[in-house]
């Protein structure tokens, strides 16, 4: 009992004196009492709030550890106080120069050091408002052929075949379709036929009918 | 349908001009199938009158949105370049009024001090 008691004694003074900055109320409760019983229950609180390296020492009751400890927490303390000391003495001697400290470089080679690029933020827009989309569902999508051959797609096939404008791509015609005459496209082909127009054969889904599409649009 | 007036156009809001647009359009394709399915020479000559039409609401509809936009940039520091004036490229770099202006100070005093007199001679 009678080291325990000793030991938390120290370790509240030791943790008092490096906890100072964290609980100005704590050590001063620790101070004020000398009776055996509140210290032990005023120890604990100072370990709570303590650094963790401080709560193990109470508890293990180790003298050489606890002093190594608090001649570390000292030492370290003792440090930030010595560079302290040492950067207001140049400021001292070299007045408004010498303070600042050379760069390490890590290679032979000099890169342009990257700066700071804000993304575009403009006062204006510089066009009023934005080009329409020239290529609607409507400009795509010119007229459907009705040639023999393009009779024999329908039936035999399963495909429609229309005349498309020239800068059309294939997911252009695909969607296209798909809006004007609500069907679903399986593929789409397409090829620019000698006189400069733009064909292209648009294979629809297994569960439409081209023959009953055709019809709907028109063309038989 | 009538015949597409711009008169009427302008009464209309925005969404009606665009559904119109739409039924118009799709019209259209209509008569270019029965053009080529060879369809009466009612419909092939109507094929002329439908496209003025939706060139007419596109007309519309650019106008309108155009004055709208001039009346948000009114006041403004910075405008849209097409909302700026236009005149001429050369116009537009020119010095401004206030810029031409402007004296030195040397200037500004030899005039004070050596104004051009004008005189009458009493016959």
């Amino acid at each position: 009992m009678a080291p325990k008691k000793t030991a938390p004694k120290p370790a509240a003074a030791g943790s008092s004196k490096t906890e100072e900055k964290k609980k100005p109320a704590a050590p001063a409760k620790e101070k004020g009492t000398k009776d055996g019983k509140v210290e032990k229950k005023s120890a604990k609180p100072a370990a709570k709030p303590a650094a963790k390296p401080a709560k193990p020492q109470v508890k293990k009751a180790d003298k050489p550890k606890k002093d190594a400890a608090k001649a570390k927490s000292k030492t370290a303390s003792k440090k930030a106080a010595i560079n302290k000391a040492k950067k207001v003495q140049t400021k001292v001697i070299k007045g408004a120069f010498g303070t600042r400290v050379r760069k390490i470089r890590t290679s032979v080679k000099f890169h342009r050091p990257h700066t700071f690029r804000p993304p575009r933020n403009p006062k204006y827009p510089r066009k009023s408002v934005p080009r329409r989309d020239r290529m609607d569902a409507f400009n795509v999508i010119k007229y459907p052929l009705t040639t023999e051959a393009a009779m024999k797609k329908i039936e035999d096939s399963n495909t429609l075949v229309f005349l498309v404008h020239t800068k059309a791509n294939k997911h252009h015609v695909k969607a296209a379709v798909k809006k004007l005459y609500k069907i679903n496209v399986a593929k789409v082909n397409t090829l620019i036929r000698p006189d400069g127009k733009k064909k292209a054969y648009v294979k629809l889904a297994r569960d439409y009918d081209a023959l009953d599409e055709a019809n709907k649009i028109g063309i038989i | 349908m009538g015949k597409v007036k711009c008169s009427e156009l302008r009464t209309k809001e925005k969404k009606e001009l665009l559904k119109q647009l739409d039924e118009l359009k799709t019209e259209l394709t209509n008569l270019r199938v029965a053009k080529v399915t060879g369809g009466a020479a009612s419909k092939l000559s109507k094929i002329r009158v439908v496209r003025k039409a939706i060139a007419r609401v596109y007309i519309v509809m650019h106008q309108k949105q155009k004055e709208n936009l001039r009346k948000l940039y009114k006041d403004r520091k910075y405008k849209p370049l097409d909302l700026r004036a236009k005149k001429t490229r050369a116009m537009r770099r020119a010095l401004t009024k206030h810029e031409l202006k402007l004296k030195t100070k040397k200037e500004i005093c030899k005039l004070r001090r050596y104004p051009t007199r004008v005189f009458a001679v009493k016959a």
